[in-house]
């Protein structure tokens, strides 16, 4: 062995090793920064307080009211996010990437703007909030606006994991399935979609919970009746910190839990 | 009957060229070229699953130039088979079917019959292919298209398996075009062997 090669083998395990105490210390820095918060705020509720917070009815009704928006606005999402999923991941047509700019802006914009926009487009004095009223709707302070606030800042999540889902499913097994009789939807939804599976359900927890943690367009909107980040920040700012805490870890508890319930039915579906 | 006239189509980084030839009712047209020539090209534009800008397509009696893939009565087999992963063996050749007998007798004919307890993903190349041919078969199409579909056989299966798609095919008067690399498979070609080169074809009648 002449010294360079010789040089070589002691730097080279070295170096491996430096590298993976770096991974390491970053990892555990990484995951340490996401956990120390919030467990922080879990145990300074404390058990009686959380448990005081789980029987509140107004934290009760909040927690169920962020829930069924949430879920609204991602059956909403789905509905209408699968056709222009599809239609950017298998069409290519002029302005694409425009379109695709447009669906990303909200994850861009703070989420206050998005609020002031939408009051805007569809406050009590808007060409939406009129053409509601005879049918006796509202978007400002109503679970309806709750629902649009949820559905523009988290939709996009759905639609841009979506289109990536149906791009891994190769346009070719549709093909084929059309030349055995299906029409394109027909083919789609046998094909496609069943394939497409796995990152569709991705897209669509992701946007669930990204809808049920929105404070910043909600709050502009519809401050009543009060999902449950909205809650947590009223009771923050009338009684202080020490009050909202409760509220706070009893909604990180439900929203674990509720995650915890998609991934175990996942994983049971798998098996 | 396959008519082809003045076709051209534009996939990403090639171009097919004015194809124009003619396979007789119930005859064999083979198609040979080295890799990249746009085989495939062709057999995907006749099936109507990629758009072509000009020149038109008669399958049969049937002006098949503006028609969707579903309604021009063509089965096409890749040669990568191209299985729904998410069906069983069975399910995969019932999928186009329109009448249970015929999927037990494509099964039967193309040995697929001792497949059907496996999972798809676990199938061979060779096998894939004959669940592939099998499912294409069970649809009773008007015209095949073949895209080197027994190149994953070995050879006495492939003879075998070939024959019997051949005459299943002369049986029903359905016309094939056949792309091939196998230099024995392309003496098949009835009246028409075709051969393509950077997107041009040339007809050797």
């Amino acid at each position: 062995m002449d010294d360079a090669s010789a040089t070589d083998a002691v730097t080279r395990p070295l170096s491996r090793v430096l590298l993976a105490a770096v991974a390491t210390l970053g990892g555990s820095l990484l995951v340490l920064a996401l956990v120390l918060p919030v467990g922080t705020l879990v145990s300074a509720a404390g058990v009686t307080g959380i448990a005081s917070a789980l029987v509140d009815r107004d934290v009760v009704r909040s927690i169920l009211l962020t829930v069924l928006s949430a879920t609204a606005a991602t059956l909403l999402a789905i509905i209408g996010g699968i056709p222009v999923a599809y239609l950017l991941a298998r069409v290519p047509f002029r302005g694409r990437s425009i379109v695709e700019a447009l669906l990303e802006l909200p994850l861009v914009i703070p989420h206050p703007v998005i609020g002031m926009a939408l009051l805007l487009a569809m406050g009590r004095q808007s060409v939406v909030a009129r053409a509601l009223a005879p049918v006796g709707l509202a978007i400002v302070n109503s679970p309806l606006g709750i629902v649009v606030a949820m559905l523009v800042v988290s939709a996009p999540l759905f639609i841009l994991g979506a289109r990536e889902a149906i791009a891994r499913v190769d346009a070719r097994l549709e093909a084929v399935a059309r030349t055995l009789g299906d029409d394109r939807w027909r083919a789609v939804r046998r094909v496609t979609l069943p394939l497409a599976r796995n990152g569709l359900v991705n897209a669509g927890t992701a946007m669930w919970a990204r809808a049920t943690s929105e404070f910043g367009a909600i709050v502009l909107i519809a401050y009543h009746p009060r999902v449950a980040s909205v809650l947590a920040y009223d009771r923050y700012l009338t009684y202080g910190l020490s009050s909202a805490l409760p509220v706070a870890a009893a909604l990180v508890l439900v929203a674990m839990l509720i995650l915890l319930v998609v991934r175990f039915t996942r994983r049971v579906e798998r098996a | 009957m396959i008519r082809v006239t003045g076709l051209s189509a534009r996939v990403p980084g090639f171009v097919l060229d004015r194809a124009s030839f003619t396979v007789p009712s119930g005859d064999v047209g083979v198609v040979t070229g080295p890799t990249g020539a746009g085989k495939t090209t062709l057999l995907e534009t006749i099936a109507g699953v990629r758009k072509h800008h000009a020149g038109t397509i008669t399958l049969g009696d049937l002006d098949a130039t503006a028609l969707p893939p579903e309604q021009r009565h063509v089965g096409l087999v890749y040669q990568q088979a191209w299985l729904f992963p998410h069906l069983s063996v069975r399910a995969n050749v019932a999928y186009g079917a329109l009448r249970d007998r015929v999927v037990d007798d494509a099964m039967s004919m193309l040995r697929v019959a001792p497949l059907v307890e496996k999972p798809v993903s676990t199938l061979s190349g060779g096998e894939r292919q004959l669940v592939a041919l099998a499912r294409a078969l069970a649809r009773e199409p008007r015209t095949l298209l073949l895209d080197e579909p027994f190149a994953a056989m070995d050879s006495a299966l492939r003879s075998d398996i070939r024959a019997a798609v051949l005459s299943w095919a002369s049986a029903r008067g359905a016309t094939v075009l056949l792309v091939t690399h196998d230099a024995s498979e392309a003496v098949l070609a009835g009246s028409v062997q075709l051969r393509m080169n950077g997107g041009v074809l040339t007809v050797a009648e």
